[in-house]
């Protein structure tokens, strides 16, 4: 436990003292006052610099505030979390690589302990992000479009919290698994792409990790019948995630820069 | 005590360290020497733990962990940029089992006897290569390990910063047992009481510098003449002597004169000496003709 709290103090410091809890969470609560913002001043910003012909009118759709809770989810998800995923999945393999792990691993150290002080760093600078983010959206979204219900709406985030865990943990086992550049690679292409890809083709199937985030918007106004089975699948693939993770930091450990 | 048996380690189809034996006592500095390749680097990984070996036990009587009661310093060790000279050392001490209140004090007594006690709230970025070898010794000694592992400690040293850490070194030795790798050699020479040479995986010499000394000292005598000439008469006389400008080297062996005989012998010369002395091969002398053996 010793070994826990100290490798967990060590990655909040790390953490704090690149600002990365600033700026992680300032890029989510651009990407989510963005949608609500433009969407309401669409034809303000059309008629002023939209270069339009004289009389062209543009009959825009009625905007629920799900609907721009959707919106901002897919900013999120595409950029938000396209930066998330590159930050975590460095955080073992650059230290292995430069060796900075080096002075760590001569010890009885708990890989466990390892992997997990830097799972609950990096999840929690996810959830806080996107606490940040939703709470700029939903701010907005209630002032322009109206309010959701408040149970709905933390129902929502805590999904979209679980989706994070799930990426954290994908990133995180990649991290441990291989060299700082694949890792990073392969990430990208999970979720991001992935979810490009699930947006393009996902009819075919119903439940995948990457249905998750738009199952969690979905429950403000129609729950899907999938969402209970995405969720468990999500957490069920997260937990093998982190014991692959656990399991490759003590293997891979050997590759360390000296 | 320390015994090392039959350490071998192989990546594919090339070995790197092969049946290497050697026992370290305690409170003992011993050198590991042997040129780049030789595998010292792959024996130092393997006594700390980075690497298994392929075969061989390394025993440590009464330890169970033995990365409990280990210190290691790398070459070029490596430290978070973003945390302080203290908050690193405590993070070690904690890792290496000693309690977290505990673990803090040790911090703060190495740092003040690395000579870091000024800098240790400053964040290790702001290290210069001297502190960060400095700090990469607190880390290894703030658990009281038995056994000290230092890859070239100072090699990547300017001649100021050698001297202070060789000095930390020594007033260690009586702390604990050393094994560091060099190939800085008049280091070594100045606090070794064990070499270990290694070459091409294998050791090939080991002994008390004492022991290794007589084997391969080579005692012989240094004349200095005034004119070179002389030098060249003089070693003509002697099949075995070495000449070179000014200088006759002439070789220790039975049948060779005494000191009293060679100083009677060119005090009745025409010759005049600058100086005799007896001279015996460094340490570095010695390592190059076991490298090359």
């Amino acid at each position: 436990m010793n070994q826990f709290t100290i490798l967990l103090r060590k990655e909040f410091l790390e953490a704090w003292r690149s600002f990365k809890f600033l700026w992680m969470p300032l890029l989510f609560i651009i990407l989510g006052i963005t949608d609500p913002l433009m969407n309401y001043y669409l034809n303000d910003i059309l008629s002023s610099v939209g270069n339009m012909p004289e009389g062209t009118v543009i009959q825009l759709p009625d905007l629920q505030p799900a609907d721009i809770l959707m919106a901002s989810t897919g900013q999120f998800q595409l950029i938000g979390l396209a930066v998330f995923a590159v930050s975590v999945a460095g955080m073992m393999s650059r230290e292995r690589q430069n060796g900075t792990v080096t002075l760590l691993y001569v010890r009885p150290l708990s890989y466990t302990a390892l992997f997990l002080s830097k799972f609950i760093m990096a999840l929690f600078l996810g959830c806080l992000s996107a606490v940040a983010g939703y709470g700029a959206s939903m701010y907005y979204t209630a002032l322009l479009y109206g309010s959701v219900n408040a149970i709905d709406f933390m129902k929502m985030l805590g999904t979209y919290c679980l989706w994070l865990l799930f990426v954290t943990a994908v990133c995180l086992m990649f991290s441990a698994m291989l060299k700082t550049g694949a890792a990073i690679a392969i990430s990208v292409i999970l979720f991001p792409v992935g979810l490009l890809l699930d947006t393009m083709i996902g009819q075919f199937w119903h439940v995948s990790p990457h249905k998750l985030g738009n199952y969690g918007v979905m429950l403000l106004t129609e729950a899907s019948p999938y969402y209970g089975k995405t969720l468990a699948l999500t957490c069920l693939l997260a937990l093998i995630a982190i014991i692959i993770g656990i399991v490759f930091a003590k293997r891979k450990s050997i590759t360390t820069a000296i | 005590m320390i015994h090392v048996e039959q350490l071998t380690k192989t990546f594919g189809a090339q070995t790197v360290v092969n049946d290497v034996n050697f026992t370290l006592e305690p409170h003992t500095a011993t050198a590991l020497i042997g040129p780049n390749g030789a595998g010292k680097t792959t024996t130092l990984s393997m006594l700390t733990g980075l690497l298994s070996p392929t075969s061989g036990k390394i025993i440590m009587p009464g330890v169970t962990d033995i990365r409990k009661e280990i210190g290691f310093l790398p070459q070029y060790p490596q430290f978070y940029p973003w945390l302080t000279a203290l908050e690193f050392t405590e993070m070690a001490a904690v890792l290496s089992g000693l309690p977290k209140k505990q673990a803090k004090k040790e911090a703060q007594r190495v740092l003040e006897f690395v000579g870091l006690a000024e800098a240790m709230h400053k964040k290790t970025a702001t290290f210069s290569g001297g502190m960060k070898q400095r700090l990469g010794m607190a880390q290894a000694i703030v658990h009281k390990p038995k056994l000290l592992l230092l890859d070239e400690p100072v090699s990547a040293l300017d001649p100021v910063g050698r001297r202070e850490i060789m000095e930390l070194l020594k007033q260690l030795q009586e702390q604990t047992t050393i094994l560091y790798s060099t190939h800085i050699l008049n280091d070594a020479e100045e606090m070794t009481d064990q070499v270990l040479f290694l070459r091409g995986g294998q050791l090939v010499e080991q002994g008390n510098l004492r022991e290794v000394h007589a084997k391969y000292a080579e005692p012989r005598y240094l004349i200095e003449f005034v004119e070179q000439a002389h030098a060249q008469k003089f070693a003509s006389a002697w099949p075995t002597a070495e000449w070179k400008n000014h200088i006759v080297r002439l070789p220790i062996t039975e049948g060779q004169p005494t000191m009293t005989q060679l100083l009677r012998t060119l005090a009745n010369s025409p010759y005049t000496v600058v100086k005799v002395e007896q001279e015996a091969a460094s340490l570095e002398e010695i390592f190059m003709k076991v490298v090359e053996r």
